[in-house]
């Protein structure tokens, strides 16, 4: 008996017992559903065997139809679009900030903190922030950019199909800019100075002192940022509803709405999980590359 | 072991005091709707005074906003905590009708001394029915014409509303003026259930319907539509405002005519700084085939109810206090028997003349148990041929094979 609590107080047991307390709770709180949504994939599901686990199993039949949808390719074409929009707006622009807001002057610590408020805001609450910013006929936008003389006429940037995704892009990467920024700017600071002085007694430009020691300093943090840029820019969901419903005729529609779309409005539930685990497949590209990325960092 | 046995005994007594009683036992009967969540509303006004009025009677009502009632309750029949009483959509009905989770109450409402079947008007009685019995009753109703502005109609040296839709097209030309920001239609072409609200009309006058949507004269209405977003005399934002929003920009005097219905006649008389009245919703042809959008919720009582009498008492409180749902809550009845009350304020009570003369032809979306996978073919067509990404009659016909699979599954 003492030996047991002996070994679940200070030996490997205490160890396995804080691990197997963690992995309990992923796997009932993640696990369990994934499970369940890959199923519920490959099952014929309606919404009176919601509750139940054994219903008809359709094999791949359910991916078949996802594919065959009229929208299918639009819709990936969007989420690419959407997804890689997203991701190099909100890095390069974050990393740009980052960069600036990195030189010391007066009042840079302060108000890259105000840039936080972006992040705070609910999806929802930017969404509706932008969907008047963008809207065609009273728009702030199109205000500005006909004054500047940059366009003629109103551009309706959610309802015309050349435009619309592009609407949810510019929103999107608003919100994600000081998530983006933030991690950068701690990326930043872990770099060693006396590296870019010496660099400087070198003869190096700055150009060149990005290039040969900022880039591969922050590789662990790149990788970082833009796993999580890519796994957040695919959960992104608010923003939707608020600006494009998907619409005009699924021009903005991307894979984690339709899948919305699908479960909840069409009440589909077997091709809303269908697209969901597709998704998740491009999650988990995502994560292995966010695992290795930090990996390296504890390493290093 | 003792005071285990006496406890044993305590307890039957207690249990048999408690069934010998039944004066004291109440029954709770718990109703949804979307009554309620931004202003007091049917639903939420006649469960309290029903609750107030009735001691052997508990009603716990809860208001649910309208974009989440039919998860909130397809989850809550699915483990089996249903309300007794739910309040739908009137399109989203057959989706539970269909599947037996509503109580079939032909047999109750015949019965019944408050509840006549022959006063409500069709359309919204096949909205509740299904495969010829009742499962449900209507609440309210509503529908959609065109509103059009008395002062800028004048300007324009027009006389009349437009009663086709090329004299809307033919009109909005000759009201639009963009020096004023002037549009001179606006409407609802959204991506969702507003977006078929107001196009399936014109699919049911071209002799169409849910089920044959790709019909010449509905890519006639679509082609002429297209035109007035690509000639400016609609805003393009038709394709993403809602009803509400759309109607908004003609009570500011931005746009000329407006599609929509009679929920915006309050607000209208209130904003609506100019002369405006409603006409019947145009047709294709003239003096054509009628047709408009109906609208509206429907009262339900779900089948795993543990007290369906008690349900349908409550269900006869409803409908009896209807003559009440036009005065205090602006709501249509679904019935040709009430009397709707003079307000005095004339431009409404025109408006409302007109509205229940459309009602005649309001016609239902469906009843199909699959109805939101219609609906977004319909919506989709609409938006893939109002945005020029295919021509009219291709978009129908793509909807009208993703309909057939539906109806032929």
């Amino acid at each position: 008996m003492s030996r047991i609590s002996n070994w679940l107080r200070d030996g490997v047991g205490f160890d396995i017992l804080l691990v197997g307390a963690a992995l309990l709770f992923l796997v009932a709180l993640a696990g369990a559903p994934l499970v369940y949504n890959v199923l519920m994939s490959f099952q014929q599901v309606d919404m009176f065997t919601l509750g139940s686990l054994i219903r008809p199993f359709v094999g791949f039949d359910n991916y078949i139809a996802v594919v065959r949808q009229p929208e299918f390719w639009l819709v990936t074409r969007n989420t690419l679009v959407f997804v890689f929009g997203s991701m190099t707006g909100q890095f390069v622009l974050g990393f740009a900030l980052a960069l600036f807001f990195a030189q010391n002057f007066p009042g840079a610590s302060t108000i890259r903190g105000l840039f936080l408020v972006s992040w705070v805001m609910p999806g929802l609450v930017v969404g509706a922030i932008w969907s008047w910013i963008l809207a065609g006929d009273f728009g702030v936008l199109n205000v500005i950019l006909k004054s500047l003389g940059i366009i003629q006429s109103n551009i309706f940037w959610k309802s015309d199909p050349n435009f619309s995704i592009w609407a949810v892009i510019i929103a999107n990467i608003w919100l994600g800019l000081a998530f983006n920024m933030l991690l950068l700017s701690v990326g930043l600071a872990a770099i060693p100075r006396d590296l870019y002085e010496a660099a400087e007694l070198d003869g190096a430009n700055a150009f060149q002192r990005f290039w040969t020691i900022t880039l591969p300093m922050m590789r662990s943090t790149i990788g970082a940022v833009l796993s999580l840029g890519l796994i957040g820019t695919l959960q992104q969901f608010d923003l939707f509803p608020a600006l494009t419903e998907g619409g005009p005729a699924n021009t903005s529609n991307v894979a984690g709405f339709w899948s919305w779309q699908l479960s909840f409005q069409l009440y589909d539930f077997a091709k809303g999980a269908t697209v969901s685990v597709m998704m998740f497949l491009l999650v988990l590209f995502a994560s292995v590359i966010y695992v290795r990325s930090t990996r390296h960092e504890v390493r290093g | 072991m003792q005071f285990t046995k006496h406890g044993l005994l305590a307890g039957l007594a207690f249990g048999a005091l408690m069934a010998a009683s039944p004066a004291y036992a109440q029954v709770t009967l718990k109703v949804w709707s979307i009554d309620g969540v931004d202003r007091p509303g049917i639903a939420d006004t006649f469960s309290k005074e029903f609750d107030d009025a009735n001691d052997d009677i508990v009603v716990e009502y809860r208001a649910i906003p309208f974009d989440e009632i039919v998860n909130e309750t397809l989850r809550a029949f699915a483990t089996g905590n249903a309300p007794d009483i739910v309040s739908f959509d009137n399109p989203d009905f057959a989706l539970f009708s269909s599947r037996g989770a509503m109580l079939d109450i032909t047999d109750r409402v015949a019965n019944s001394e408050i509840i006549g079947k022959a006063d409500y008007f069709e359309g919204p009685l096949n909205s509740v029915t299904w495969d010829g019995k009742l499962f449900g009753l209507p609440k309210y109703t509503d529908t959609i014409g065109i509103f059009y502005n008395k002062d800028m109609f004048e300007a324009a040296g027009l006389t009349e509303p437009p009663t086709t839709w090329d004299q809307v097209a033919e009109y909005a030309e000759k009201l639009t003026d963009p020096a004023n920001n002037v549009y001179g239609v606006t409407f609802s072409a959204r991506a969702g259930e507003e977006g078929t609200f107001q196009f399936l009309p014109i699919i049911q006058m071209s002799g169409g319907n849910a089920d044959k949507v790709n019909t010449e004269g509905a890519a006639r209405v679509l082609d002429i539509w297209k035109s007035l977003i690509d000639n400016g005399y609609a805003s393009r934002d038709v394709l993403s405002l809602g009803q509400w929003d759309s109607t908004g920009v003609f009570n500011s005097g931005n746009a000329a005519m407006a599609i929509s219905g009679p929920w915006e006649i309050d607000r209208m008389v209130e904003d609506a700084q100019f002369d405006w009245g409603v006409a019947l919703l145009p047709t294709i042809e003239e003096g054509g085939e009628r047709s408009s959008a109906l609208g509206g919720f429907n009262w339900g009582i779900m089948a795993n109810t543990q007290h369906p009498d008690e349900a349908f008492r409550l269900l006869e409180f409803f409908v009896d206090q209807e003559d009440r749902i036009f005065p205090e809550f602006g709501n249509l009845p679904a019935r040709g028997d009430i009397e709707l009350p003079i307000t005095g304020e004339a431009k409404k009570d025109d408006a409302l003349k007109v509205f229940q003369e459309m009602l005649q032809y309001a016609q239902p979306r469906g009843p199909h148990p699959e109805w939101q996978r219609i609906s977004k073919a319909i919506y989709d067509a609409e938006q893939q041929a109002l945005t020029g990404q295919m021509p009219a009659m291709d978009a129908l016909n793509q909807a009208q094979a993703t309909i057939d699979t539906i109806f032929n599954q």
